[in-house]
């Protein structure tokens, strides 16, 4: 009897194996796959690369509140916070994030960040590319995790990036 | 003294226990570990039953009653879990919160606020309320004082800290219930010292302060308690500190946990007046004068420049050539250590600093009348209290805070004799006003000399008024005797005998921060450490192992002298700028070989051939000795790269000029090792001595850069100052008292004391420099609004 259980235990099992071999491939084409992901595709849920939002009127939605820095178990988050005045508005409260950095060496991507803020404003994105030869690159600055201006805001809001910066989303 | 209140008994949450007739139920609780939640009740202030939060169940009472104004009764039972009470406290926070705009993300308060942790504790955690909240925009009230109205509860606790604690009253309240809401004293602004005790004190983000709003949070500083760097009366102060990129920023200071004699208070100094370590002008690369320009280089080029042209100095033209003038705002270590130098190094006696009142007068008169001196402590707890000159709320702000509320809280009596009509008038049992200049005559008059009353009377004093003082001053015991530095010399002998057999105490005011410490660590030319003669010199010399110089040295103003005549062949000035203190003229410094060590171009600096960049008291560690004679001990909190402390600086020179360190320093001795703590282990920075000690093989861990080291040494010779260190080390004062180990008499320069006449809003060189400061004096001159930054 046990020699008859072993031999259609291992029937049953390879049995799946040779089912699988005539099924169509699902293993992604990336990178060579088309489109600006390369075949790349994603969960919904995927943690990867922080994006920083912004709300409706294309103001940064961090208010510096240093709550995922708080939350952030690997300690990679560094912000360094100011206040915000009539002529150079930057968040919606009265405090935005002057820098904000998160060092990718370190991050484990948890996403206790994106639970912690009250804001809604730091967010997992689906970017992960971040492979470099140098650890240094590897600490991204706010300019690189903020979220491009709604198109419909267009060039009607008082940003706060440089003058050259408008000028240049204003051409685009 | 009356009688101790008998106890009474009481049973809270079904324990019993015990509290004095008169003791608020809050307080009770406290006693025995039980919390009882409260927001407007406050320690040392009035009751305002306010909050609602302390309500708590007593049986036999038909309704929830305030533990906060109640007083125990015999036999009361309390309890302050029940569910009723717990329903109440529920329903306070959510109104409350009704209003309250829950914006902790932004506000300042966030992680350190009260109604954050009341909610958390005793809250509901829905609110039920729909109705749109009301919003004002935030009002700026002064340079430092901001007030976000929609968050305010409130309490009234600012109200009350303004008006009893600092006798400002320049906060109150407008309209009534629902619609209460603070209001400065001048419509839309302040007109106020700018203590920001009210900030403080503010259970919630309402009042915050300008110089840290929106800066950081809480938990994102390091906090270290050290010693405020300002005026002589010792505040302890819990500095918060962040990295930066050019080491540890200093962000704010406040007194939050009490710690110390200063409770929580601090004054516009010490509150705000630290951004000056961060002024762009702030020196801090070692400068050398070539053709008359300042061009930067190295510690190790600067550090050999000083000490080659120091030993050529001493072989030619003999040590009498040379000259060090020490600093009233460096630590004891360091000033003890600068003496030492000086004396062993260089060996010269030519040593002295700003002096700011008559110490060895005082050390005199104290010791021949075996006299003792008075802690800032025992300000606070004396029946009574006599004070002779100067003016406490401008330069001894916590002096004028323990006096005031000695008188407000113990009803002390309080006696002030006073050229001026100055505002402590206001607590004065009895204000005597004598012509300027006249407080030794004063003196002369309180020991016997009716004669001196006639010259005493023009500023509207009678003969009537002085006899009664003196009466009432003859039958005062236990009296706590304060002067300025208008007495000097003889007068304070006389003062101390008049006094001493009522069992007196005495405070002499100096000016600075460390200035009671520099001269109990003989920055004298004639004394050595702890007002000794040369003729005790031996106790010294076995200590240190080598002789001290016999020459009696020159004084400041001499060395100034001496090098106008060309007879100076190098100054060593360390943290102080005389040039302008004693109005010298600079030019006479363009001869000898100048170096300063400060932390701004000063009008001394100027002139200097080498300029060493020097850390400040809170960039450092050390102890201060207040102008009480208080003890404490400062932590290093804040860094800048690239500068050192004077400690290391005078360490490294004296090493370069072939002395050895190990005599200079007595590290490695005794029980403790240096494990970093001299060197910001507290603030998370990395061990910047270890190769320079390595390199030297030297233990990194025992190292001769440690003051704690020379404290040792401090406490083996200066009887006085043989206090616990390890309450020192804790952040406790320890009161140092001057005990005299010899009889000589100590020779006394009243004409070399220069007071600083710093007011409330300036403090010397630093105060200069502190942009804070500079803006409050602005707006004060111009009533207009300035922004602090
Ligand atoms: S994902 Fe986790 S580790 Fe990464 S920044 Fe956020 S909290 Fe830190
Ligand atoms: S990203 Fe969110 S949690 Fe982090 S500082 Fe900004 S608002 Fe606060
Ligand atoms: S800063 Fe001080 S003096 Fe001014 S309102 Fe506040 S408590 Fe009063
Ligand atoms: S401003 Fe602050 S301290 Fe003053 S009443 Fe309001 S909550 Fe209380
Ligand atoms: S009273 Fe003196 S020691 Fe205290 S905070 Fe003010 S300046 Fe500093
Ligand atoms: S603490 Fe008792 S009423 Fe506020």
């Amino acid at each position: 009897m046990g020699f008859l259980k072993n031999v259609s235990a291992i029937a049953k099992g390879m049995s799946i194996t040779f089912g699988e071999m005539f099924k169509p491939t699902i293993v992604e084409n990336y990178p060579d796959g088309p489109g600006p992901l390369r075949g790349a595709v994603f969960q919904e849920r995927f943690r990867g690369m922080h994006v920083l939002q912004r709300d409706e009127n294309g103001l940064e939605k961090c208010v510096a509140c240093f709550l995922c820095a708080a939350a952030c178990p690997s300690n990679c988050i560094y912000i360094e916070a100011a206040e915000n005045t009539e002529e150079n508005r930057i968040s919606g409260a009265e405090r935005y994030a002057k820098v904000y950095n998160i060092d990718y060496n370190r991050c484990i991507f948890c996403g206790y960040c994106v639970e912690a803020c009250p804001t809604d404003a730091i967010t997992h994105g689906h970017g992960f590319e971040l492979a470099t030869l140098n650890a240094t690159n590897l600490v991204y600055r706010k300019e690189q995790l903020l979220a491009g201006v709604p198109a419909h805001v267009g060039q009607n809001v008082v940003f706060n990036i440089t003058e050259a910066a408008k000028q240049k989303m204003i051409t685009k | 003294m009356a009688d101790a209140p008998k106890l009474v008994n009481i049973t809270v949450n079904g324990k019993k226990t015990t509290a004095p007739a008169g003791t608020l139920l809050i307080e009770a609780c406290k006693q025995i570990g039980i919390e009882v939640p409260s927001f407007c009740y406050y320690p040392g202030l009035s009751l305002q039953g306010a909050c609602r939060m302390c309500l708590v169940e007593i049986e036999k009472m038909p309704k929830l009653q305030t533990a906060c104004t109640t007083p125990v009764a015999e036999g009361m039972v309390v309890n302050t879990e029940s569910e009723k009470v717990v329903q109440s406290r529920k329903a306070m926070l959510e109104i409350v919160l009704a209003n309250h705009p829950l914006d902790c993300p932004v506000c300042d308060a966030g992680g350190e606020c009260e109604l954050q942790d009341m909610t958390y504790t005793y809250g509901a955690a829905e609110s039920k309320f729909i109705d749109i909240k009301s919003h004002r925009d935030e009002q700026q009230w002064s340079p430092v004082v901001f007030f976000d109205r929609p968050r305010c509860i409130l309490c009234y606790r600012c109200v009350r800290v303004c008006g009893e604690g600092m006798d400002v009253w320049a906060l109150g309240v407008q309209n009534r219930g629902q619609g209460s809401v603070i209001a400065p004293n001048k419509q839309d602004h302040l007109e106020c010292e700018e203590c920001g005790m009210c900030i403080d004190i503010c259970p919630v983000g309402a009042l915050t302060s300008g110089s840290y709003r929106y800066k950081t949070r809480p938990w994102e500083m390091n906090h270290v308690g050290t010693v405020c760097t300002h005026c002589g009366d010792g505040c302890l102060t819990t500095v918060g500190v962040r990295r930066s990129d050019t080491g540890m920023e200093i962000v704010r200071c406040d007194n939050r946990d009490k710690s110390g004699i200063n409770g929580d208070f601090l004054c516009v100094k010490g509150r705000y007046a630290f951004d000056f370590a961060a002024n762009q002008e702030r020196i801090t690369q070692p400068l050398i004068k070539r053709d008359g320009k300042f061009v930067p280089a190295t510690w190790t080029q600067a550090i050999e420049l000083v000490a080659d042209k120091f030993k050529q100095v001493v072989q030619k033209d003999g040590p009498q050539a040379i000259g060090v003038i020490g600093s009233n705002r460096t630590t004891n270590e360091e000033n003890y250590l600068l003496q030492k130098f000086a004396r062993l190094v260089l060996g010269t006696n030519n040593i002295d600093h700003h002096r700011t009142a008559d110490f060895p007068a005082f050390a005199k008169a104290i010791s021949e009348n075996k006299a003792r001196t008075a802690s800032m402590r025992d300000v606070f707890e004396a029946p009574a209290v006599l004070l002779i000159g100067n003016d406490p709320t401008e330069q001894h702000p916590l002096l004028a805070w323990q006096i005031r509320n000695n008188v407000r809280l113990h009803r002390s009596k309080f006696y002030i004799v006073n050229s001026q009509a100055i505002k402590l008038r206001r607590q004065a049992t009895q204000f005597v006003q004598i012509p300027t200049g006249a407080e030794a005559r004063f003196v002369d008059f309180l020991s016997g000399n009716d004669a001196a009353a006639g010259t005493l009377t023009q500023a509207g004093a009678s003969n009537e008024n002085l006899s009664q003082l003196r009466d009432a001053l003859k039958g005062e015991q236990n009296l706590v005797v304060i002067f300025g530095s208008e007495l000097r010399g003889a007068d304070i002998s006389a003062l101390v005998k008049f006094a001493a057999p009522q069992n007196a105490k005495f405070i002499c005011l100096g000016d600075y921060a460390n200035s009671r410490g520099a001269a109990d660590m003989g920055l004298f030319p004639d004394l050595l450490p702890g007002y000794a003669t040369f003729a005790g010199a031996a106790r010294y010399q076995q200590e240190w192992g080598a002789d001290v110089p016999a020459l009696v040295g020159m004084d400041l103003k001499q060395m100034f002298g001496a090098a106008r005549d060309g007879k100076l062949k190098a100054l060593y000035v360390v943290g102080s700028n005389p040039v302008s203190r004693y109005a010298l003229d600079p030019f006479v410094l363009q001869a000898p070989f100048v170096v300063v060590q400060d932390m701004f171009m000063t009008e001394t600096a100027i002139a200097a051939d080498v300029i060493l960049p020097a850390a400040f008291a809170y960039e450092k560690s050390g102890t201060f000795t207040s102008t009480c004679g208080d003890l404490q001990m400062l932590r290093k909190a804040g860094d800048v790269v690239s500068v050192k402390s004077d400690f290391e600086i005078v360490v490294r020179i004296a090493e370069k000029m072939g002395y050895d360190v190990r005599k200079l320093v007595p590290f490695g001795k005794g029980l403790r090792a240096d494990m970093g703590q001299s060197r910001g282990a507290q603030s998370g920075e990395a061990d910047r001595h270890s190769v320079w000690l390595q390199a030297r093989g030297l233990e990194p861990k025992v190292s001769p850069f440690d003051p704690l080291a020379t404290l040792d040494e401090i406490q083996r010779l200066i009887p006085g100052y043989d206090v616990s260190q390890i309450n020192l080390v804790s952040g406790n004062d320890e009161h140092t008292q001057l005990v005299q180990i010899q009889n000589a008499s100590i020779p006394s320069h009243p004409e070399l004391v220069v007071p600083s006449n710093d007011t409330l809003f300036t403090s010397g060189t630093l105060g200069r420099y502190s942009t804070v400061l500079n803006s409050v004096m602005e707006r004060r001159a111009t009533g207009k609004e300035v922004a602090a930054d």
